[in-house]
């Protein structure tokens, strides 16, 4: 039922109607947002680049055969919009380097903890590099599943497990201190 | 070496993949190491899972359609003046080699004389027809009435 609608929907883009853009803006705006900012870690620049994602499906849609699910083709998009993105320079805080160094929070201040683990886990994964950390924020959004990302990224299944647990493993190392 | 073998495997054992074996869990239970690499794997996984869901700004959809209408507006701009550009390219081509047949073959003389003739053969006209140029005006203005009265009532009224 699903597919039928999606089909049509991509119809109806096809032909110009512009609600149906729209349609399909509200429809996937929050997976591609949240995909995009959890990999690039910057609001304003995530905007930018979930709008130049819609502008490519845009582009795209009249040669869009409709052989992978739509769903599929945007998170391809999305993959190569992040990675992309990653070969701008980046601002290295010299907080990041204070932040390693600050000692693991006590457990009589369980939240603050809490915080600061989050703050160091956002931080861990901006050093990772730009497909492993495309893979962390996609595997943890609801909906998605290894096979979307095996398909989005033209890799097998078990590349994709491995290489998400070579991310987990590379985040868990560099957070060793703070998860104990 | 088994060390290896437990810590490649605790990320898959805390996201719940794949339940650990008798020999891996004998040497998770005995390895304070790998236990510990477990017990921030599982943390990690539990953190990960938490992790917050970026909502898009209020206003995305409007400024992502405005967007693609820009981008639609520039492409149509380029076509536009790519095929202008394309014309007036044509254009100059056509006459250029016109106007080098012209030259080169020695016909500038006989299309001079051809010119010269049309000329002529215009005024002639012209000096023909004066004399019933308010018979054809007159002619010209009841069509031009009629146009406009079958116009008037067959125009859409509805608006």
């Amino acid at each position: 039922m699903e597919a039928v609608s999606e089909r049509e929907l991509v119809e109806r883009c096809r032909s110009g109607d512009e609600t149906a853009f729209q349609e399909l803006v509200d429809r996937y705006k929050g997976l591609v947002f949240a995909l995009i900012a959890r990999t690039v870690q910057d609001r304003s620049r995530a905007e930018d680049l979930a709008q130049d994602v819609f502008l490519r499906v845009h582009r795209g849609l009249p040669y869009f055969r409709g052989e992978a699910r739509l769903s599929t083709w945007i998170y391809r998009i999305v993959a190569n919009v992040c990675v992309h993105d990653a070969g701008r320079p980046v601002a290295v805080s010299l907080d990041d380097e204070q932040a390693a160094r600050r000692p693991p929070p006590s457990a009589s201040d369980r939240q603050f903890g809490d915080f600061e683990l989050r703050d160091r886990l956002e931080k861990a994964i901006a050093r990772l590099p730009a497909h492993y950390r495309f893979l962390i924020a996609a595997h943890y959004l609801e909906g998605v599943r290894y096979e979307d990302l095996a398909a989005a990224l033209d890799l097998p299944l078990g590349t994709v497990k491995t290489q998400l647990y070579r991310a987990k493993q590379q985040l868990r190392r560099s957070l060793e201190t703070d998860l104990r | 070496m088994f060390c290896d073998e437990a810590l490649d495997a605790v990320e898959a054992i805390a996201a719940g993949e794949i339940t650990p074996d008798g020999r891996i869990a004998d040497h998770l239970a005995t390895c304070p190491n790998c236990a510990t690499a477990l017990v921030a794997a599982r943390q990690l996984e539990r953190v990960l899972q938490r992790r917050g869901t970026p909502a898009p700004p209020a206003q995305f959809t409007a400024r992502t359609l405005a967007r693609v209408r820009r981008a639609r507006w520039r492409r149509d701009q380029f076509v536009d003046v790519g095929f202008n550009v394309a014309i007036v390219v044509l254009v100059v081509a056509v006459f250029g080699g016109v106007w080098m047949l012209l030259n080169r073959t020695g016909l500038t003389a006989v299309s001079s004389d051809a010119v010269d003739l049309f000329g002529v053969g215009l005024v002639t006209l012209v000096r023909r027809v004066a004399p019933s140029l308010p018979l054809y005006a007159g002619a010209a203005a009841l069509l031009a009435s009629a146009l406009g009265v079958w116009w008037w009532a067959e125009r859409d009224v509805t608006l």
